[in-house]
């Protein structure tokens, strides 16, 4: 089942105006449900903007784009997907659940069903006992957390993620790896994720799309799917497996245009 | 034994915040009373800190058979001072909520609002005067407003306006409705704004409200009194009615500071002023 399909599609930002950037040329790209989609290539290559243009935030240029068969700001009106960012975005004056509720609250669900699932989103991240905290409060990568449990609470079968682990240590960022795939497989979630970051792109995805330099393109695309449907699979093993190091080292070859 | 000493370290500590400026106080009163009386006793043109205050008491405890002036001159200052400022907030507020929502009222009204602020207000209290009767107070509150209005609605509409963008994006990624954006984002996002411009424009409206009078509106008001106590040399008087219109001042600015206490501690609602106004007045209406 095709969740997001795009084709022969073009942005330009400022057109006709001294600033014209030309930002994506031609892009063609499907994704089926429950596949893992990493974005990668050099910085201002169009990677963000095409998360934007998915999500219905920005219009596009030219070509097709369509999400769950429906036009981007369509699907975002009726709430098709869920979205993260590098930094957290939280409220600073809310507490970590009433941050996650905030989504549900703007959907009209009752204050009894906005706790009970933002509980259950708190145990999801591992922040069960931060219910409330105020982002202040957390680390980094705590916040980080309640902004992914905030993406996940309303059930969103797609989710955009804007290299969301971009601002953590290694060790936490590797963490928060295992448990967002684990999130993944729970909820049976397509995902578009956004990184800077080769293994984490090899580690995560079904398929990485390589993109070259503005005007963004697709370069290749390289399949990984490590765990080729395996969801119990071992990630400390699949991190150590020659396969993840093959695999890795083919997307810095086509990053790198070899 | 140690939760003990911490608990009196904080006690300490809590005592010292209050104690220290109080100490002060009173110091300085007391250098300004022992100086004086030393160096010129006979001295006239500033009366020592005992004269003011016993003239002050002496005036206030005359308030039971309603010959107190000072008390009659709060009230009328106190009724321009706090009209004046309320109107000021509830235009300040409104107008930074149009030009938030409007690209063109933002267009329209800011430049206008920027040229009316540097007009000398209290420059013109004379005109306002002329139009709006001598010993009216709507001249002496329309002053009073105008001084108001401008910090607050710049302030503001400063903190409606300056939202991390990326929170803006992510209420959009919810399909949320402008008044949405405005409810969850801008206005929490604005409030410590607001009562920054609050605890500013609180003393200058006291200010305002007596300068003012020195032009004109009720002559049973601070400003009058101050004027004529001056003009008669009655130099202790003057000085008890200004000890007055500082008390109010104060007064005001701890209104203020305890509304963003409230507010701001939790999860700055609004809402939280509503509920301490409930507590406050014992109604137990629906929330």
């Amino acid at each position: 089942m095709e969740v997001v399909s795009i084709s022969n599609l073009s942005k330009i930002f400022n057109t006709g105006k001294d600033n014209e950037v030309e930002a994506l040329r031609e892009i063609d790209l499907t994704v089926t449900k429950g596949e893992f989609i990493a974005l990668i290539g050099p910085s201002g290559c169009g990677k963000s903007t095409m998360l934007r243009l998915i999500g219905g935030l920005i219009p596009i240029t030219s070509g097709e784009l369509s999400v769950n068969g429906k036009t981007p700001t369509k699907a975002r009106e009726e709430r098709d997907y869920g979205m993260a960012f590098q930094s957290a975005g939280l409220l600073e004056w809310r507490t970590a659940r009433k941050n996650i509720e905030l989504p549900l609250e703007l959907m009209g669900w009752s204050k009894a069903e906005r706790i009970k699932r933002a509980n259950e989103m708190l145990e999801l991240v591992q922040l069960g006992e931060f219910a409330r905290s105020r982002p202040a409060e957390l680390s980094g990568g705590m916040q980080q957390r309640v902004a992914i449990g905030r993406a996940l609470s309303f059930n969103p079968a797609l989710l955009l993620m804007d290299e969301p682990f971009g601002a953590l240590d290694e060790m936490t960022r590797e963490h928060m790896q295992d448990q967002l795939l684990d999130i993944c497989h729970k909820t049976e979630s397509t995902v578009i994720f956004v990184t800077h970051s080769i293994p984490e792109a090899v580690f995560l995805s079904t398929r990485v799309v390589v993109m070259s330099p503005r005007p963004g393109q697709i370069s290749s695309i390289v399949e990984t799917n490590l765990r080729a449907g395996d969801n119990t699979a071992d990630n400390t093993k699949i991190r150590n497996d020659e396969r993840f190091y093959k695999k890795v080292t083919e997307v810095r070859e086509a990053l790198y245009g070899k | 034994m140690g939760n003990e000493l911490t608990r009196f370290s904080t006690w300490l500590s809590t005592a010292l915040k209050w104690l220290a400026p109080l100490i002060f106080g009173v110091l300085m009163v007391t250098v300004w009373e022992v100086l004086l009386l030393v160096i010129n006793p006979e001295n006239f043109l500033l009366p020592r800190p005992s004269e003011i205050f016993s003239e002050l008491i002496d005036d206030l405890s005359k308030i039971s058979d309603d010959r107190s002036k000072i008390w009659a001159a709060t009230k009328t200052t106190g009724f321009i001072m706090i009209t004046g400022l309320f109107w000021g907030i509830v235009w300040g507020v409104a107008t930074a909520l149009l030009v938030t929502l409007s690209r063109a009222a933002n267009e329209t009204l800011t430049p206008i609002a920027v040229a009316i602020n540097a007009i000398p207000i209290i420059a013109v209290a004379p005109l306002f005067n002329n139009w709006l009767g001598l010993t009216s107070p709507r001249s002496n509150q329309m002053v009073v407003m105008m001084l108001v209005f401008f910090p607050i609605f710049i302030t503001t509409a400063r903190g409606l306006t300056q939202v991390d963008s990326q929170q803006i994006e992510l209420m959009n990624s919810y399909a949320a409705s402008k008044w949405k954006i405005l409810r969850s984002v801008r206005i929490p996002n604005a409030l410590p704004f607001f009562f920054t411009a609050l605890k500013l424009v609180a003393p200058l409206s006291i200010i305002a409200a007596i300068v003012v009078e020195y032009f004109g509106g009720s002559q049973n008001s601070l400003g009058a009194l101050i004027t004529a106590s001056a003009s008669f040399a009655d130099y202790s008087k003057a000085w008890s009615v200004v000890v007055a219109g500082s008390i109010m001042g104060m007064g005001l600015y701890f209104v203020a500071l305890t509304a963003e206490k409230i507010t701001l501690a939790r999860d700055r609602s609004p809402r939280l002023l509503l509920i301490a106004w409930q507590k406050i007045t014992g109604r137990t209406t629906g929330a």
